[in-house]
């Protein structure tokens, strides 16, 4: 984009924004401080002189391509051609998804734990976006955190604080698609209806053409369009394809996780895990987070950690506790396996002119809630594309204080993880934690502060800044303190004992 | 805590959880496509580089010399069969399930059409030219496509014929308004080229002895085909106005007159019977078929009955001819018909019709034609027919060879065939390995978008009628093939659709600088994951679990 080098070498004006933008620059990815000095004469606004802003504005007829048809694909194709219509403008959107997500097994999946939270599914539902009963499998109603020095069930503390699952595609390996929708497939759908073609065919090269992305695919199609956006998500090598392109762009780098769907019938799950989610605070090298989801027939196990290999899936699925939660003492063979990415850091300029990075491609929540900031950041990039425009400076202006908010949270969010962490690694304080949360779980009537900051770390449905806010609150530092003497200093005793079973 | 409760009650398996992973292996499948092919042709083989260019980087023409060039390892005659062959082929096409089966009878034509257009030559294999000389009995497909096998590995080869042209069954039994003289012609003229010699009208056997040909050449082969018909033994059947089929092809092929009258009855449900019953029509006679089974067991290409149909050749099936009756002065009259019903089915899954007893009828007739089976014409060459014995052997001395249907009855893509085996062998090379231990591949048909077949235009019946040579079909078009081209699944072979590359997470897959259709990525398993996500994706089969 060699508009946009010029553009942006201006001396930028935005003083505040430009701050806090800095800052957070500087704190996710400390390197930057060196190579931009103060960082000023970054990322400034295109020259107003550039003048003809209607360049820079989506005309009638103009093209759109979508890189994947993922959740942020889908909704902002979807988003887009509703506000367009709003305005009467007629463009063509097209999304690039070379998969179906019909398929059953690895062929048809998106790679996810598949958890979101029943907030999101409102908000979705507020934005038109509805999920039949059969996309939203409900019925999670709590959690049981295990962890060496015992198990607890945590209540939903609100009932708008359930949890949904949903199928990324079509049921694990050699399911049976019957009553299974996918929720890809579902949202593929909507932007179709929406008026969004989908060109089942692969993207394998992004370059410029005079100044406009172009696309070729891997059977020789070639098309340039006046906007290209890209919502790939990170488990593809599209991105690795357009650092290559002469696109000024980095790839977030991203974190190996695993997940995999163990099939136990649904008589089985519903008698060994019951209706909640198992999360797994275990002290093993590496691991930072499990957690057992029932899913109808299968049971889907999500790890994350440093470097997930095939050595600490075995260890963690042969640790005491987790056989201890399967029927026979052992997990059976698993359907289904794989080491999906999650991003770990966000990209820093996830914009161009006439280009623009959402979901996981760009900006994405920390560790959980992927199809939320998938949600917020197709929106708003939407949003900039209808009502302010498709350069470089609009996207800055109108898309990046979205991203921004989530780059922020997810530094909030490293300290929270990091405080869990600790936990794993300090058996004196899982306890305290465990009796804080057994007591407020007994109680009736008990202002449920540990409960409710561990639902909410373990679904993400709370922003980490509140997370983070509600620990440092002193009655829950207090608490914490209190449970720490007590549950360590009499750690024999019949109480704690009795606690430690939920 | 339930799970104490489990624990206590069911701890049965002390065995650790061992990861399973699930890793590819690259290996090509058989297509069915070639596997049902009597010539062996590695047809999705040929079709790939022209699907495949864009990826290679070849040029049209030179992805159409490649396809080209693969066929005619196989077939000489690509413009040919592409018009006369069933294409058994397309029946086990993968594709038949979703949208209908490549047309592959459609692409061959088209480009054996192209290759004569361009005027390319047929390659040779050996530089050397070799110095023992070979005799071929028989110009048809199976004696020419030996003949060329021989002259491209370097042999002198000189083929012997009683007719005045080359071509066999192809000229003398096919009729022109499926196969233009000027296309046969062509393909044969492309063999003499290579250096064989046609040595026409000459009847081994009564012209010039076996004993002869073997003092001068060092290897023989009998391509004698089956041309005589067989009659019925029926009374009347000897007489005027009754024909064996490949006599009256032979003749209306040769441009001889034949007076048919009003009602022409063909029996038969063959090739040679729609032949004859179309090229009836040709000659302005009504013309019906009596077929003994039923008429979806009828052996001939269902493409030929249905013209015959628009043409307006009447069908009756379950019905074979008592008696053939004459007047006083021996011309023709009728027919006396029995009725059957379809019987049990043998081994084969194929009804013996059993006659219904009392059951006839008369049905009015000026001619008659017997297409019902031939047999070889070994008149004249009896020693070798003694020495091939009953049980008709491939090679019944070290010099003689027999090839084609002389040794079992069959459709021209199958005597070509053997015209490349009897080569093959004569050179000691080990067979043909294409069919060797491949499994069928798994393709996920699926994951293929859909195209619609190409249409096949055709003249109207009245205008064939008038036109008795105008070809029934017409040859594609470029755009129409390109087109069917991409049609194919690829199965059992990389097609290079980037999938197992773009989603592998390690980066296990890497694009192979000289990649090409068959191979387009070379995959690492020390990178290797094992989530088998790539097996999954792979549409054609070509990866699969280890």
């Amino acid at each position: 984009m060699h508009d946009t080098k010029d553009a942006s070498t201006k001396p930028g004006e935005q003083g505040h924004e430009k701050v806090e933008e800095e800052a957070v620059r500087i704190l996710t990815d400390p390197g930057s401080w060196a190579k931009h000095g103060s960082g000023t004469d970054e990322e400034g606004p295109r020259s107003e002189t550039n003048g003809d802003s209607d360049n820079w504005k989506l005309q009638p007829g103009n093209r759109v391509a979508v890189i994947g048809g993922g959740p942020a694909g889908s909704l902002f194709s979807q988003f887009l051609l509703k506000t367009m219509a709003h305005l009467d403008i007629d463009i063509d959107v097209e999304i690039y998804e070379p998969r179906d997500f019909n398929f059953c097994g690895p062929a048809g999946c998106n790679h996810c734990g598949g958890v979101v939270s029943e907030s999101l599914i409102q908000i979705l539902g507020t934005e038109g976006v509805v999920l039949p009963e059969e996309v939203v499998q409900r019925g999670i109603d709590s959690y049981v955190m295990h962890m060496d020095v015992g198990s607890v069930r945590i209540e939903t503390p609100l009932q708008e604080k359930r949890i949904a699952a949903v199928y990324r595609g079509n049921g694990p390996r050699q399911s049976e698609p019957a009553s299974i929708a996918g929720f890809d497939h579902h949202l593929i759908s909507l932007a179709r209806s929406a008026g969004a073609k989908v060109r089942q065919q692969m993207v394998t090269e992004v370059d410029l053409d005079e100044g406009r992305p172009r696309i070729t695919c891997a059977d020789g199609h070639r098309q340039t369009y006046d906007l290209l956006v890209v919502a790939s998500g990170v488990n593809s090598a599209l991105l690795g394809l357009i650092e290559k392109s002469g696109l000024e762009f980095k790839a977030p780098t991203a974190v190996k996780s695993f997940v995999a769907e163990f099939k136990l019938g649904a008589a089985t799950i519903e008698r060994s895990f019951g209706t909640s989610m198992h999360v797994f605070l275990l002290d093993i090298p590496r691991l930072q987070f499990a957690a057992l989801i029932p899913k109808g027939e299968y049971l889907t196990l999500v790890m994350l950690g440093d470097d997930v290999d095939q050595e600490l899936v075995e260890s963690f699925l042969n640790a005491p506790e987790v056989r201890s939660c399967f029927p026979g003492n052992r997990p059976p063979d698993n359907a289904c396996q794989c080491f999906p990415r999650l991003n770990l850091s966000h990209v820093r300029r996830p914009f161009a002119d006439r280009v623009v990075f959402i979901g996981d491609s760009g900006v994405a929540r920390l560790y959980k809630d992927g199809i939320g900031s998938a949600y917020r950041t197709a929106k708003a990039a939407a949003n900039c594309v209808a009502l302010h425009g498709i350069s470089a400076r609009d996207f800055h202006y109108h898309y990046w204080p979205a991203c921004k908010k989530i780059a922020i949270d997810n530094l909030l969010g490293r300290c929270v993880f990091g405080f869990c962490h600790l936990l794993q690694k300090l058996r004196f304080a899982r306890r305290s934690v465990m009796r804080m949360t057994v007591i407020e779980q007994r109680t009736e009537g008990a202002i449920p502060h540990m409960s409710s900051v561990l639902w909410d770390v373990f679904t993400g449905s709370a922003p980490y800044r509140e997370v983070l806010f509600r620990t440092l609150h002193p009655f829950f530092l207090g608490r914490l303190i209190w449970n720490l003497l007590a549950a360590n200093a009499w750690k024999s005793g019949r109480r704690n004992r009795e606690l430690s079973t939920p | 805590m339930k799970s104490e409760e489990l624990t206590e009650t069911d701890r049965t398996d002390e065995a650790d959880f061992v990861f399973k992973p699930v890793r590819p292996v690259q290996s090509e499948g058989q297509a069915p496509c070639q596997l049902n092919c009597p010539c062996s042709t590695n047809i999705r083989d040929w079709i790939a580089p022209i699907a495949q260019r864009e990826h290679t980087g070849a040029s049209l023409r030179e992805a159409y010399e490649e396809a080209w060039t693969r066929i005619v390892d196989h077939n000489p005659f690509p413009a040919v069969m592409g018009r006369i062959c069933p294409h058994p082929c397309e029946s086990g096409c993968n594709r038949i399930g979703k949208d209908g089966n490549v047309s592959v009878s459609a692409l061959e034509r088209f480009l054996g059409d192209w290759a004569l257009e361009q005027k390319l030559r047929l390659p040779r294999l050996d530089r050397e030219s070799r110095d023992e000389s070979v005799a071929v009995v028989g110009a048809g497909p199976a004696g020419l496509s030996y003949a060329y096998q021989m002259a491209r590995r370097g042999y002198r080869v000189k083929v012997f014929d009683w007719h005045p042209e080359a071509g066999g069954m192809l000229r003398y039994g096919v009729p022109k308004y499926r196969l233009p003289r000027s296309v046969l012609d062509a393909e044969i003229a492309r063999i003499t080229e290579l250096g064989v010699e046609l040595c026409l009208g000459v009847r081994i056997g009564t012209d010039l002895s076996l004993e002869e040909l073997k003092a001068d050449h060092q290897l023989l082969f009998l391509g004698l085909g089956t041309q005589q018909g067989r009659l019925m033994n029926i009374p009347g059947e000897n007489g005027a106005s009754v024909w064996v089929g490949t006599d009256f092809l032979e003749r209306y092929n040769e441009g001889h007159a034949l007076s048919l009258g009003e009602h022409l009855v063909v029996i038969g449900g063959g090739n040679t019977a729609i032949d004859v019953a179309r090229t009836g029509r040709r000659s302005g006679a009504r013309v019906t078929v009596l077929y003994r089974r039923q008429l979806e067991e009828m052996p001939a290409i269902d493409s030929e009955i249905r013209h015959a149909r628009e043409e307006g050749v009447d069908f009756e099936d379950l019905a074979t001819p008592l008696e053939i009756s004459r007047d006083a002065s021996g011309a023709l009259r009728g027919l006396t018909v029995q009725r059957l019903h379809p019987g049990k089915q043998d081994d084969d899954g194929r009804h013996v019709p059993q006659a219904i007893p009392g059951d006839t009828y008369y049905l009015d007739a000026s001619a008659v034609v017997i297409a019902i089976s031939q047999v070889t014409d070994w008149t004249g060459l009896e020693d070798a027919e003694s020495m091939a014995g009953a049980e008709t052997t491939r090679q019944p001395d070290s010099r003689l060879t027999l090839g084609g249907d002389v040794l079992r009855l069959g459709i021209a893509s199958q005597a070509i065939a053997e015209g490349r085996k009897c080569a093959e062998q004569a050179r000691g090379e080990p067979p043909n390995s294409l069919l060797a231990d491949k499994t069928l591949p798994t393709v996920k048909v699926d994951h293929y978008a859909g195209a619609d077949s190409v249409n096949l235009t055709e003249a109207l019946p009245d205008e064939r009628l008038l036109s008795p040579d105008l070809e029934t079909s017409h040859t594609i078009s470029e755009n129409e093939f390109l087109a069917e081209v991409q049609r194919c699944l690829s199965c059992g072979s990389c097609l290079g659709c980037y999938q197992c590359w773009m989603y592998c997470n390690a980066g296990s897959f890497t694009p192979l600088e000289q990649g090409g259709p068959g191979q387009y990525f070379s995959f690492d398993s020390d990178l290797c994951e094992g989530c088998g996500k790539c097996i999954e994706l792979c549409p054609c089969g070509y990866l699969s679990p280890k």
